[in-house]
């Protein structure tokens, strides 16, 4: 287990999605890279049914093959209070049994799937997200193994994305790890940089929910899909809440 | 194997499902016995359970049941159990138990379960999701394995609200609950046969029956 | 009554005594009054043997008199003295009455009729009666007398303890082995591993019996073939039958005799490692505690066990996929664990001890003894004990790894792991080419330690280790020069490879081949030579001028090559080079050269003395005749005396 950094790529006008996966798999097998199978990464969000008084509540339940034997699930209660489990897959099951007051939103079920590559110490996956199989983006996986906090190995892993997407990375710590927002012991929201923290594999869950849910907005906003590529500067835009809400 | 593993979970799931290796039914017998005899009862489980050589193993748990409720509906839409293990770093479990089947002619309760352990954010969770605390209670006993039937014999304490210490907690009853399980796949049979049989050896310190939750709810 | 003797009785002349005071005044009972001795006589009266003849005969209403004092204690009791009279008289009255309404009814003849009662004569003659009751006592008194015999016996036999009982034997049994009482009478034992685990298909029962009275009965009993076949095989284990016991226990015929595993491992044919596993030993160490059958159980019960562990082993050996195929030859079993060397697993089961049977070999291997027989036992141990759930609700069956694996996100690897256990052949083949790779290392070491002697070779073997992994720490240093320095390095050795690591960092992987290790060990050599004439060099004030550890002359090597270093002296008057090559033995060559030379003579070509400065021709030191104990005793004496030429 290691730290993992998701960055979304941009995407070239006039160039298909399939066409920018192909050419960055080949610059990493002649970097020297291995391809070590496919990945997936899915995402199924489940509203309530809203009632008085309270707010419509999402419950994200997402896969991630890497790790085949667990459900990760991430409650957002519609004021901006986030609750993450992970537990066996038979969780899927047990949200079946609350369809009465979750619905699924089909049409929201989002994944992101491809290759996986091996290169030494790094794992890379480049992953094209689809939302009811139209292409929406591209989103490329690094994860650094031999180390468990991001502040040591950023900028190797900076590094390592710069060298084989050929764009240029900010020199800041991605977004997820500077503005998330945890409960202090009285309560209250406050602002804490996750940097140094320890990293799990639920950090990789959330970062995936960040973005997918992005993704999604855009769909909202734009109503096409053409724009999806157009700003990557939205794309990194801090999680927000209450997504979905009708 | 890589690819096959790479297969969407969910779908895995419901192959296992459609295969019945997910075991989802839980065969139950249960019955009681007093403090007073419960010696007698664990000098016969060690007798007849596999590898009781050592001490018997023993646990502690709190089990908390949640339940999901429409606005305007007394019955709860869905009654969810959690629970953990006092004292020790283990993952808590949730778990679902559907209404007991109506056979009469099975020797055995069975009803319909799905165990699913989780990390300790799924109080904390659940009452995002809109579920209410229905009681709780910190079971204390000992465990028992034959084969693939679980047995357990417990004490369950009574919480007493506002009281965190574990001296504040008094028992239930003066005696011991005693549950004879299994959870297998749909489609074995023979479970409940094979539960009956073990139940009869208990038989004059403990009658392990199939409880009626249905005639149990009627008295107020 | 015909036997009742005569006793003549008397009534006592004196009173009663009623109470004793304190003062020993006795108080004696008033004397009856008439009235009262009156009623007493009356209630004596036995109405019921008031017939004519009896009354003839005195003596019988005398012995029928000390019968009626208790009675007439009990009178004395009734609430009125004459009622007891009263009663009898009214009994009667009712008798007399019922046998006149008989008699009158009788005389009628039209309901009853009075037949005369044939007479049963009472031909019991006093002499019958003697003897009838003479037999009964002497059956009584046999039954008494057979019983103390047996209590007695038994009361010796326990004090002596010469001959064994039955029962307190089958109470022994009992403490040790499973048995029951099946249906007909017989009790059947267990002695196969199936409690504790295993799941092996052949049946490990017993019957106990009780052994005749004589040894030589066995060929006549029923169970003879099967009772003198155990008994055989009990003397044939060295019991002594002397100490006989009452119970026999009758093991089936394939699980008599003695069985052991062995294991050895054969390079070209040639016994490298031999270790025989026998797991209860076979020997003449009898404890006398416990009876015959104890051994012979202990035996079948060892037979049952090598024969699991090699149907396992066999079992395994088919269907492992190893790159050179393992071999099962009916009860042999053969594994390459290296290139020309060969593990070769065999059962050994033999029923009847012959003095030609080989001796115990006595390169016994421990290790592996002890690593087979663990590791089935550990393969028992899994199959009985799972895991209990916590919470308790859990469900049981999975792991404790894989029940933890949903909420801690368990990765692909970790859940692959789970899948894979390693059987016991690959855990033992695994072990004994880890015993072969240590003991082909620990050669190397000492071999190199004993000729190579210059810088002396230090190996610290670990005492602790896994069976699969050690450790050797290596220290190279030269004997006087150790502060100098110190090269060491790790080497971990494991099944099939080595793994080095240097004081640098470096890590080297060798292969199984011992001259890799030699190679690298020699380099080592080399580089710890130079690197400490460096630096007795800098001490002595000779300038380094160069030095390299790989020169990349003769026979190149991954690991390692020739290294050489040239040293100037404090005034740069002379320059000395060395250069030590390692293959295939360590070689040193040292030249030293001088410039200028002392003696300088113009030439047309060099006119100047200062271009002698640019170096001159290095000449070979003849090293072995230079004084000094080692390489850098030499090096220094060398330095030393060249320092000294120039002053």
């Amino acid at each position: 287990m290691g730290v993992t950094v998701l960055q979304p790529y941009p995407l070239p006008e006039g160039k298909s999605g399939a066409h920018i996966m192909d050419h960055l798999g080949k610059r990493l097998l002649s970097l020297g890279a291995s391809h070590a199978g496919q990945f997936l990464v899915d995402c199924e969000t489940f509203i309530s049914t809203p009632q008085h008084g309270t707010p419509a509540r999402a419950v994200h339940v997402l896969h991630n093959s890497e790790y085949p034997a667990s459900t990760f699930s991430i409650i957002d209660n519609g004021t901006g209070k986030q609750v993450a489990i992970v537990a066996d897959n038979i969780f899927d099951l047990l949200m079946l049994k609350m369809t009465s007051i979750f619905t699924s939103k089909k049409q929201t079920k989002i994944e992101s799937r491809g290759a996986r590559f091996e290169y030494g110490d790094f794992v890379i996956k480049l992953g094209s997200v689809t939302m009811m199989e139209h292409f929406k983006g591209i989103l490329i996986e690094i994860e650094y193994r031999p180390c468990v906090t991001l502040s040591y190995c950023w900028e190797m892993i900076r590094e390592m994305l710069q060298g084989f997407l050929g764009i240029s990375v900010a020199k800041e710590y991605p977004t997820y790890f500077t503005t998330q927002t945890i409960m202090n012991a009285m309560g209250q929201q406050q602002l804490h940089a996750k940097q140094n923290d320890i990293y799990e594999p639920m950090d990789t869950v959330k970062q995936y929910l960040e973005h997918f849910t992005n993704y999604r907005k855009h769909v909202q906003l734009h109503g096409s899909l053409a724009s999806s590529a157009a700003s990557i500067s939205s794309v990194m835009l801090p999680s927000t809440v209450g997504m979905g809400r009708p | 194997m890589r690819e096959k593993k790479d297969k969407e979970a969910t779908d895995s799931l419901s192959l296992a499902l459609k295969n019945r290796f997910l075991p989802n039914l839980e065969y139950l017998l249960q019955g009681s016995i007093l403090d007073t005899a419960v010696e007698h009862l664990m000098h016969r489980l060690k007798g007849l359970c596999d590898n009781v050589d050592t001490s018997p193993e023993t646990f502690h748990d709190l089990e908390v049941c949640m339940s999901l409720r429409q606005p305007n509906s007394p019955q709860p839409l869905l009654l969810l159990r959690v629970r953990r293990a006092l004292g020790r770093d283990a993952p808590f479990q949730l778990r679902y138990l559907g209404q007991p089947e109506v056979d009469m002619r099975r020797p055995t309760l069975v009803r319909s379960c799905m165990d699913c352990a989780c990390t300790n954010g799924i109080l904390d969770f659940l009452s995002e999701m809109g579920f209410r605390l229905e009681f709780e209670y910190i079971a204390k006993g000992y465990m028992f394995r034959k084969g693939r039937m679980k047995i357990t014999v417990s004490k369950l304490i009574k919480i007493v609200p506002g009281k965190q210490q574990d001296m504040a907690n008094e028992p239930i009853s003066q005696s011991y609950i005693v549950e004879l399980s299994v959870v297998a796949p749909t489609g074995q049979e023979n479970v409940g046969e094979e539960m009956r049989v073990f139940a009869e050896q208990l038989k004059p310190l403990v009658q392990l029956e199939k409880i009626d939750y249905k005639r149990l709810t009627n008295i107020p | 009554m015909s036997n009742s003797v005569n006793i003549s009785v008397e009534t006592t002349c004196e009173n009663q005594i009623r109470e004793i005071a304190y003062d020993g005044t006795e108080l004696y009972q008033a004397p009856p009054t008439l009235s009262e001795s009156l009623a007493k006589c009356a209630a004596r009266i036995d109405f019921s043997k008031t017939s004519l003849d009896d009354l003839k005969k005195e003596e019988k209403s005398a012995a029928a008199a000390t019968e009626d004092d208790k009675d007439a204690n009990q009178f004395q009791e009734s609430l009125w003295p004459w009622d007891a009279v009263r009663n009898k008289l009214k009994d009667a009255y009712t008798e007399i009455c019922v046998l006149s309404d008989v008699i009158s009814i009788a005389k009628d003849k039209r309901y009853l009729v009075l037949d005369p009662l044939l007479e049963d004569g009472d031909d019991t003659k006093p002499i019958v009666q003697v003897y009838s009751r003479k037999k009964a006592i002497s059956q009584a008194a046999q039954v008494l007398l057979s019983g103390a015999e047996r209590l007695r016996n038994a009361h010796s036999e326990q004090r002596s303890r010469n001959v064994s009982d039955f029962h307190i034997e089958l109470l022994r049994l009992r403490q040790n082995w499973r048995l029951k009482k099946v249906s007909n009478g017989a009790i059947i034992g267990d002695l196969s591993y199936r409690t504790a685990g295993s799941k092996f298909g052949m049946s490990g029962t017993f019957e106990v019996t009780k052994a005749e009275e004589a040894l030589d009965d066995d060929g006549a009993g029923n169970s003879a073939n099967a009772s003198s076949g155990a008994s055989n095989s009990s003397t044939n284990n060295g019991m002594q039958l002397k100490a006989s016991s009452a119970l026999r226990v009758i093991v089936p015929a394939e699980l008599q005799g003695v069985a052991y595993i062995k294991v050895i491992t054969q390079k070209d044919q040639e016994d490298l490692c031999t270790a025989q596993v026998n797991l209860m030993g076979h020997g003449p160490n009898i404890t006398a505690q416990v009876g015959v059958w104890q051994k012979t159980l202990e035996f079948a019960q060892n037979v049952l066990f090598c024969k699991e562990l090699f149907a396992q082993l066999a079992r395994e050996a088919i269907q492992l996929q190893a790159p050179i195929p393992h071999v099962v030859i009916g009860n042999q079993i053969r594994a390459t664990l290296l290139p020309n060397i060969q593990l070769i697993i065999s059962l050994c089961h033999s029923t009847s001890f012959d003095s030609s049977q080989p001796a115990p070999i006595n390169d016994h291997d421990h290790v592996l003894e002890h690593s087979l027989h663990q590791l089935l036992r550990e393969v028992h141990f899994k199959n009985s004990h799972h895991p209990f759930p916590h919470p308790a609700s859990a469900p049981l069956g999975p792991s404790k790894k894989r029940m933890i694996a949903g909420p801690t996100a368990a990765d692909r690897e970790a859940l692959l792991d789970m899948t894979k256990t390693q059987t016991i052949l690959e855990q033992i083949i695994a072990q004994a080419q880890h015993i072969f790779m240590r003991k082909r290392t620990q050669y190397v070491l000492d071999t190199l330690a004993r000729d190579v002697k210059d810088p002396q070779i230090v190996s610290h073997w670990n005492a602790m280790n896994s069976p699969t992994m050690s450790c050797v720490k290596i220290n190279i240093v030269t004997h006087g020069y150790d502060a100098i320095g110190r090269t060491s390095l790790v080497i971990h050795v494991k099944e099939r490879s080595l793994k080095c690591i240097c004081r640098d960092g470096r890590v080297m992987r060798l292969s199984y081949e011992p001259q890799e290790l030699r190679d690298l060990i020699l380099c080592q050599i080399n580089s710890h030579q130079i690197s400490c004439l460096v630096s007795l060099a800098r001490y002595m004030a000779w300038t380094v001028l160069s030095n390299s550890n790989h020169l990349g002359i003769g026979k190149v090597e991954p690991l390692g090559n020739a290294s050489s270093c040239l040293l100037g002296s404090p005034n740069s008057d002379r320059m000395i080079a060395v250069q030590i090559r390692c293959d295939p033995q360590i070689d040193v060559k040292v030249y030293i050269a001088r410039s200028p030379r002392p003696d300088f003579f113009p030439s047309p070509l060099v006119p100047e003395k200062f271009w002698e400065n640019l170096g001159g021709n290095f000449k070979e030191v003849r090293f072995d005749k230079i004084e000094g104990k080692s390489f850098l005793n030499k090096m220094e004496f060398l330095m030393a005396s060249l320092t000294s030429n120039t002053a």
